[in-house]
C-alpha cells in the first residue's frame, strides 16, 4: 500500500528545567494515500506535537516522519509546498481583512498573482465567507475564524490536508459544510488527517484511523480493521429485529454456545457473544418471524472508548 | 533579496505604516524637539553672562542639542516598538504558525521583519527631521549653513543606528519570548537602565572613586574659567563616567552628535572637521553597530534553532 504519511518510532521529549516530557513515543503512524484519516486522542495525546513535526515546525528527537515521501527534517519545505495545514492554536492578523490575510499567506505559498485572486474567491466562496472577504479580521466570530483557518490550508490546492481540531467552534451548519467539503476532497483524491477528540463531530466521516494515547499509537487501520481488534477483545454484537416478543426466541439465544448477554428493547433483541456466532443466529432466528439480523459494528465512540477507556493495551 | 522576504517587508510596512503607534512616535518626537528648542531658545535669549553670548553658531548648536535630545528618547522606543512584539506578538496570537507552515524559511522571516524595520526607522528619522527641524528654524529665525546641514545629515546615521540598536535588543527578547506583554515590559526594562540608571551608576562611581569637588571660591565672571584644580577634577569625573557609560547606546549616540558640532574654540563659529571627528569618535558607531550585529546574531540563532512553535 502507498502511504501519504508515514512515520517510524517517531518520538518526541521535551526537556526543561522540571524535567522531561515525553510528548511521543516511538510512534509508528501509516497514512494511506487518499483517504479520510482520523487521529483520535484525548488533549495532550501526542497529537498536535505529532503534526508540527510532519509539517516541520518541530524537529523528533529520534525517529523518522515522511510525507509524500518527503523526509520532514531534510525536507520540510517540499512537504510544506504540498501540505495545508489547519494548526491549533493558529490566529490572523486581525487589522487586516480576510482577502488580506489570504493574499499574504497566498504569496509565501508561491501562488502566482494572477491565480492567487482566483484561488481565493473559490476557498472563500467553498467555506462560505465569500461575503466577508473584505472584512476585517478582528470582526470575525469564533466559527467564521475556523471557516477562514479550513480557507487557508485549501489555498495551494494541496495534494495532502493535515487539520488539528478543524471542527472546534463551528455551528451545526459550519460542521454539516466541513464534513460535505471533506467528502468532496476525498472523492478528488486527496488525503486528508483530521486530529480531533470530537469524534462525533467528524468520527464517522472517516475511512480509517488512528488512536493515540501518551504519545504512543495503540490501533490503527480502516473501520473494518479495528472493529475486529475491538470485536476480539469485547465480543461480537448482533442486532434481531422482530415482529412480536419472542419469549421463545430469546431462550434460544440464551442457550447458544458463546452468547454473554441478550438484551430486548421495543423489538429488538441485542445480542452480546465472546466468539462469532452468526450462522447459528441464522439457524435460530431462521425459525421465527424475524425482520432483521445484523451484525452491528462498533461506532467510533465506542473505538474511542476501548482503546483509551482503558480496554486495550494497558 | 528573495521573493519571500519581499512579500514579508511589505506586509510589515504597510501593516506599520497604517498603525497609530509608528505616527504617533513620529509626533511625539516632533513635539519634544519643537518644544525642548522652544525652550532652549527662549532661555538663552534671557541669558546675558559675558563670555557666553547667543552667537549664529551657537543657536545652532542648542538646536542640535535639542534635536540629539529628543532623539536619544524616541529614537529608543521607536526600536522597541517595532522590536518587542515581532516575534512574541506572532508566537502568542497564532499567526507564525500559518506563516511557518507556508514554504518560508525561518531566517527569511526573520529577514523580512529586520528589513521592514530598518525601513520604517529610517522612514521615521527622516520625517521626524524633515517636520520638525524647519519648525525650530523658523521659530527662532536661524540661517542654516551647507555646513550645518551637512553635520546634520549625518548626524542621522547615528540616530538609525541608534533606533536599530535597540530594535536588534528588542527583536532579540521578543525572540526568547511567548508574550509581548513580557517581552515589552524587558525591552522598556532595557531602556530604563540605559537612559537613566546607567547615568546615575556612572556619577556614583565617579563620585565614590574621586570622593566630592574640592571645595574652592572663585568668579565665574572673571574670565569665565573654572580653576585649575576643578577643571581637573571635572575632567576626571568626564573619564570615569564615559568608561562606564561605554556600553550604553544612548550615550554613545548623544556623544557622537555633539562631536559633530563642536567648534574648534568658544571664540569661533566653525566646527571641528569632520575627518577628524570620525578618527576620534568612531568607537561611538561601532559600538551601535555592535549592538545591532550582536543582538541580530542573536535573534537567527536562538529564531531559527528554537524550532518549538507552542
Amino acid at each position: 500500500m502507498e502511504y501519504a504519511i508515514e512515520t517510524e518510532n517517531l518520538t518526541k521529549i521535551y526537556r526543561d528545567r522540571a524535567g522531561e516530557v515525553v510528548a511521543l513515543d516511538s510512534a509508528n503512524l501509516r497514512v494511506p494515500k487518499g483517504v479520510l484519516f482520523g487521529l483520535f486522542g484525548p488533549n495532550g495525546s501526542g497529537k498536535t506535537t505529532l503534526i508540527s513535526i510532519l509539517v516541520g515546525l518541530q524537529l523528533p528527537t529520534r525517529g523518522t516522519a515522511r510525507v509524500l515521501g518527503f523526509d520532514c527534517v531534510k525536507q520540510s519545505l517540499e512537504i510544506r509546498k504540498r501540505v495545508g495545514l489547519l494548526p491549533e492554536n493558529y490566529g490572523f492578523y486581525e487589522h487586516m481583512t480576510a482577502y488580506e490575510n489570504l493574499e499574504f499567506l497566498g504569496r509565501l505559498d508561491g501562488i502566482p498573482r494572477g491565480e492567487l485572486r482566483r484561488r481565493i474567491d473559490e476557498v472563500l466562496e467553498l467555506v462560505g465567507l465569500k461575503e466577508w472577504a473584505n472584512a476585517k479580521v478582528k470582526t470575525f466570530s469564533r466559527g467564521m475564524n475556523q471557516r477562514l483557518a479550513l480557507a487557508q490550508a485549501l489555498l495551494k490546492d494541496p495534494e495532502v490536508l493535515i487539520l488539528d481540531e478543524p471542527t472546534l467552534g463551528l455551528d451545526p451548519q459550519g460542521s454539516a459544510m466541513f464534513r460535505e467539503l471533506m467528502a468532496r476532497l476525498v472523492k478528488e483524491g486527496r488525503t486528508i488527517l483530521i486530529s480531533t477528540h470530537l469524534l462525533h463531530e467528524v468520527g464517522f466521516i472517516c475511512s480509517h484511523a488512528a488512536f493515540i494515547r501518551k504519545g504512543r499509537i495503540v490501533a490503527q487501520g480502516n473501520l473494518e480493521e479495528l472493529a475486529k481488534q475491538y470485536r476480539e477483545a469485547r465480543g461480537y454484537s448482533y442486532e434481531v429485529v422482530v415482529q412480536e416478543r419472542p419469549e421463545d426466541l430469546l431462550r434460544e439465544l440464551r442457550q447458544l454456545e458463546g452468547v454473554v448477554e441478550v438484551g430486548l428493547e421495543n423489538n429488538t433483541i441485542r445480542v452480546r457473544a465472546s466468539r462469532d456466532i452468526m450462522r447459528e443466529l441464522l439457524g435460530v432466528t431462521g425459525r421465527y418471524q424475524v425482520r432483521s439480523l445484523r451484525e452491528r459494528a462498533p461506532t467510533w465512540d465506542e473505538l474511542y472508548q476501548f482503546y483509551h477507556g482503558g480496554g486495550w493495551g494497558e | 533579496m528573495s521573493e519571500k522576504v519581499a512579500i514579508i517587508v511589505r506586509k510589515e510596512v504597510l501593516e506599520n505604516l497604517k498603525s497609530l503607534r509608528y505616527w504617533s512616535l513620529i509626533g511625539l518626537f516632533v513635539l519634544l524637539f519643537v518644544a525642548t528648542s522652544a525652550a532652549v531658545g527662549s532661555a538663552m535669549r534671557g541669558l546675558r553672562i559675558p563670555g557666553l553670548e547667543l552667537g549664529r553658531g551657537r543657536l545652532v548648536v542648542q538646536l542640535v542639542g535639542s534635536l540629539s535630545s529628543a532623539m536619544s528618547y524616541v529614537a529608543p522606543l521607536l526600536g522597541i516598538a517595532l522590536g518587542f512584539s515581532a516575534i512574541a506578538a506572532e508566537r502568542e496570537k497564532g499567526t507564525i504558525r500559518l506563516v511557518l507552515a507556508r514554504p518560508v524559511y525561518r531566517d527569511q522571516v526573520l529577514n523580512g521583519k529586520i528589513l521592514a524595520a530598518t525601513i520604517l526607522i529610517v522612514i521615521a528619522v527622516l520625517v521626524s527631521t524633515a517636520l520638525s527641524l524647519p519648525i525650530s528654524v523658523t521659530l527662532h529665525g536661524v540661517t542654516v549653513t551647507a555646513d550645518d546641514l551637512s553635520r546634520l545629515m549625518l548626524s542621522l546615521i547615528p540616530s538609525i543606528l541608534l533606533a536599530l540598536a535597540y530594535y536588534a535588543l528588542s527583536l532579540f527578547i521578543s525572540v526568547l519570548s511567548d508574550r509581548s506583554s513580557r517581552a515589552f515590559l524587558y525591552c522598556i526594562l532595557a531602556w530604563i537602565l540605559f537612559t537613566f540608571i546607567l547615568p546615575i551608576v556612572a556619577s556614583m562611581i565617579a563620585l565614590s572613586v574621586l570622593g566630592p569637588p574640592p571645595a574652592i571660591s572663585f568668579n565665574m565672571t572673571r574670565g569665565g574659567q573654572l580653576p585649575p584644580q576643578l577643571r581637573d577634577y571635572y575632567r576626571k569625573v568626564g573619564e570615569i563616567t564615559s568608561s562606564v557609560l561605554i556600553i550604553s547606546p544612548n550615550d554613545r549616540y548623544s556623544t557622537f552628535v555633539n562631536a559633530l558640532f563642536t567648534r574648534r574654540s568658544p571664540q569661533t563659529t566653525s566646527y571641528v572637521d569632520l575627518g577628524s571627528i570620525i578618527a576620534t569618535r568612531w568607537v561611538d558607531l561601532a559600538v551601535l553597530a555592535a549592538y545591532v550585529a550582536v543582538f541580530t546574531l542573536l535573534s537567527y540563532i536562538f529564531f531559527v534553532r528554537r524550532q518549538e512553535v507552542r
